[in-house]
């Protein structure tokens, strides 16, 4: 039941994980709630599952004029020439193969449509450009270039073939600027590649390796425990055993010799114990110089100004029998007290002002 | 190091606080200074013409101040602002006439402008519209035209300690003397109510620029129920301590004070009213001769200053600094080429 309500408070429900996917289709829930994690090429692929599939309540398919209101499953996909169209339309036309975009004309394949992640096409449409770019040809480093100036240049001409792409403007001479680009650069773009490649590679193992360590210290503080309680477990046997054996002559005794070798133990222990962890290690570092750097700790003295204000003169109550205020107290909720106003404040004023020149 | 304590760090303390006697001979000093200038001006304007003209005496200014002093609650009656304005205002009015006279400016509007100056230094502000528009036959330009001249007069000291505040703390204070009983505030709230229109009263007289505002709110305490007063006075100070008879007699004189005030009488003040008319300092009464003569001259000065300033600058070459007009060959500086 939890589970099925999950699309109901808005929680993401992970088609992968397989107890979800079996319970989401034998429930009735209509809804598809995909995530990038399942989409089946292009969209933004997000492996902690954060970012969802876009979708909203309006959404109506401009070729069947079909909308969320009817048709509950409507998921709208979104083709290579950014046009919106349902599952049942892309079925429907591209099933036979490739055929025309019924809004542009465009020759579409159904496998080229993709999962809408942004609300604004424009903006899937440049991220899908730029990606394109980066990872074809256009990822020189900076260490390639002679000068940071020839640098920016390149960037500029890389910005301005994206923007061509994205706006449309001249795009057979921009695509064969990137084919003549792509050649001449080869064998560089394929070196930067490997280069990205080996660097998320060691990146994950960075990963890999501190995840192992963790592992490993939380192993080792199991056990360190385990043997502390088997260890308290012996000494209360060895108490029990030598009060048998003592037979009720000087039973305190015994057990509070027991507790001081239990004590000593446990004193040889810690003493080797911070060797071994770093944890342990940075705790003895730290009180060893607590021990060392110990300030006095000196009272506060606030500041002392050059007035004399006739506090010997009164004393103040807690509360007073005052008429004046009345209305003020009654108003828990400081309906009528501005910010930083108490009223104990205007009573001390009030009581020094009485004292005050007399 | 010994320490200032409050009230004698306060601009009230230093600079507002008078004896008796000096505040009379300010009073005199004040209005025969303004009687000499105005006789000149006369004098000036049509010879002979002061010798029937009969000036004030400073007893009869300070009826005219204080009649408009009695006009101050009612106004804040009206717009229901707190004790703290009226009290503010009252004493604003009061400092201003100890810088300057009835003759050269009129309490009416001096009173006006004191009263909202007042709401805005105690943050109780009211918009200038609202404020002319309840008040009949005043315009904003009469409240605002004298802003500055009482902020100045007033020497921009704004905080005003007040009896009236020393009054409740008094009676708060009285909540923790030993043995009192505990209901005492709520039986006997008549006798607080009374000793708050004995401090009422306090603002018509000199009391504030003589005495502190605890004397004068314990003197009106021991006016309501001298009982009290004393109670809390002991708590204070023990009985043989050097200060209680000093104390003492300051009490009784305020009391006089207090007992002696009262709001002037109208037609007497009416009578003084018609003859400031004709002793009015006539360069403050606009269109009058020795107005325009007084505009006139402030003119010339003027006219006069700004014509040594250009001179000034003339003579001492371009303001940019000789090396750059008198550089060898000239810089060429008209874009005309």
């Amino acid at each position: 039941m939890a589970n099925r309500m999950n699309w109901l408070q808005g929680k993401t429900v992970r088609k992968n994980t397989p107890g979800n996917a079996s319970h989401s289709r034998s429930s009735s829930t209509p809804q598809i709630h995909s995530t990038s994690a399942t989409i089946f090429g292009g969209g933004v692929k997000d492996p902690s599952g954060r970012i969802t599939e876009y979708s909203s309540e309006d959404d109506q398919c401009p070729v069947c004029k079909s909308d969320k209101y009817l048709e509950k499953k409507l998921r709208l996909l979104v083709s290579s020439c950014y046009h919106k169209m349902c599952e049942s339309c892309i079925d429907r036309l591209f099933t036979l193969g490739p055929a025309p975009c019924p809004i542009c004309n465009k020759v579409l394949r159904k496998l080229a449509f993709t999962p809408q992640t942004f609300e604004d096409l424009g903006v899937e449409k440049e991220i899908a450009i730029r990606r394109r770019i980066a990872k074809s040809a256009f990822n020189k480093r900076v260490e390639d270039f002679m000068s940071l100036r020839d640098f920016n240049d390149y960037l500029e001409d890389v910005e301005d073939i994206t923007f061509n792409l994205i706006n449309d403007v001249e795009p057979v001479e921009t695509e064969a600027r990137i084919a003549a680009y792509r050649e001449a650069n080869a064998a560089l773009t394929l070196l930067n590649t490997q280069r990205e490649e080996a660097y998320i590679h060691s990146l994950r193992q960075a990963e890999e390796q501190e995840r192992k360590e963790r592992e490993l210290r939380a192993e080792e503080l199991r056990r360190e425990e385990e043997e502390e309680r088997e260890a308290k477990e012996l000494g209360k046997r060895d108490i029990i055993d030598r009060l048998e054996r003592a037979d009720g002559s000087d039973a305190s005794g015994v057990v509070r010799k027991a507790k001081r070798e239990r004590a000593e133990r446990e004193a040889t222990r810690k003493g080797v114990a911070p060797g071994k962890g770093p944890q342990a290690l940075l705790r003895a570092r730290l009180a060893a110089g607590a021990a060392t750097t110990a300030v006095k700790d000196t009272p506060h003295i606030p500041f002392q100004d050059e007035y004399y204000a006739y506090d010997d003169m009164f004393t103040m109550q807690s509360v007073y029998v005052d008429r004046a205020s009345e209305a003020v107290r009654k108003d828990r909720e400081g309906i009528m007290r501005a910010g930083g106003y108490w009223v104990e404040e205007a009573w001390e004023r009030a009581v020094r002002s009485a004292v005050a020149g007399t | 190091m010994a320490k200032t304590p409050l009230y004698e760090a306060s601009t009230q303390f230093k600079n507002w606080r008078y004896s008796p006697d000096s505040l009379a001979s300010v009073r005199a000093s004040l209005n025969s200074a303004a009687v000499a200038v105005i006789r000149n001006t006369f004098e000036s304007d049509e010879p002979g013409s002061s010798s029937a003209v009969s000036f004030l005496t400073p007893d009869e200014e300070l009826l005219l101040v204080r009649l408009y002093i009695s006009k101050i609650p009612q106004l804040c009656g009206f717009f229901h602002f707190p004790e703290e304005v009226e009290a503010t205002a009252v004493s604003y009015l009061k400092r201003f006439y100890l810088k300057n006279t009835v003759m050269d400016w009129h309490p009416k509007n001096v009173m006006l402008t004191a009263l909202f100056l007042a709401t805005k230094t105690t943050n109780n502000p009211i918009s200038l519209e609202a404020y002319t528009n309840n008040i009949p036959k005043t315009s904003p330009s009469d409240v605002l035209d004298l802003e500055f001249l009482v902020a100045q007069s007033l020497g921009f000291e704004f905080a005003v300690w007040h009896a009236h505040r020393a009054l409740w703390g008094i009676w708060l204070d009285l909540q923790s003397v030993p043995d009192a009983p505990r209901n005492r505030a709520t039986t006997h709230a008549d006798i607080y109510d009374a000793a708050l229109q004995h401090v009422r009263a306090s603002r018509l007289s000199d009391a504030e620029l003589v005495y502190t505002p605890s004397q004068i709110a314990l003197a009106s305490l021991s006016m309501a129920s001298p009982d009290l007063a004393s109670e809390w006075a002991a708590s204070k100070f023990p009985p043989d301590s050097p200060s209680v008879p000093g104390l003492q007699t300051t009490l009784a004189s305020i009391r006089a004070l207090i007992e002696s005030s009262v709001v002037p009488n109208v037609e007497a003040v009416r009578a003084v009213d018609l003859r400031l008319k004709l002793c009015k300092n006539p360069e403050k009464v606009v269109g009058s001769k020795a107005y325009l003569a007084k505009k006139a001259e402030d003119e010339r000065k003027a006219e006069e200053k700004r014509m040594k300033k250009a001179a000034e600058a003339t003579t001492e070459g371009d303001p940019f600094g000789d090396e750059l007009a008198g550089g060898p060959g000239g810089i060429d500086d008209d874009d005309d080429d």
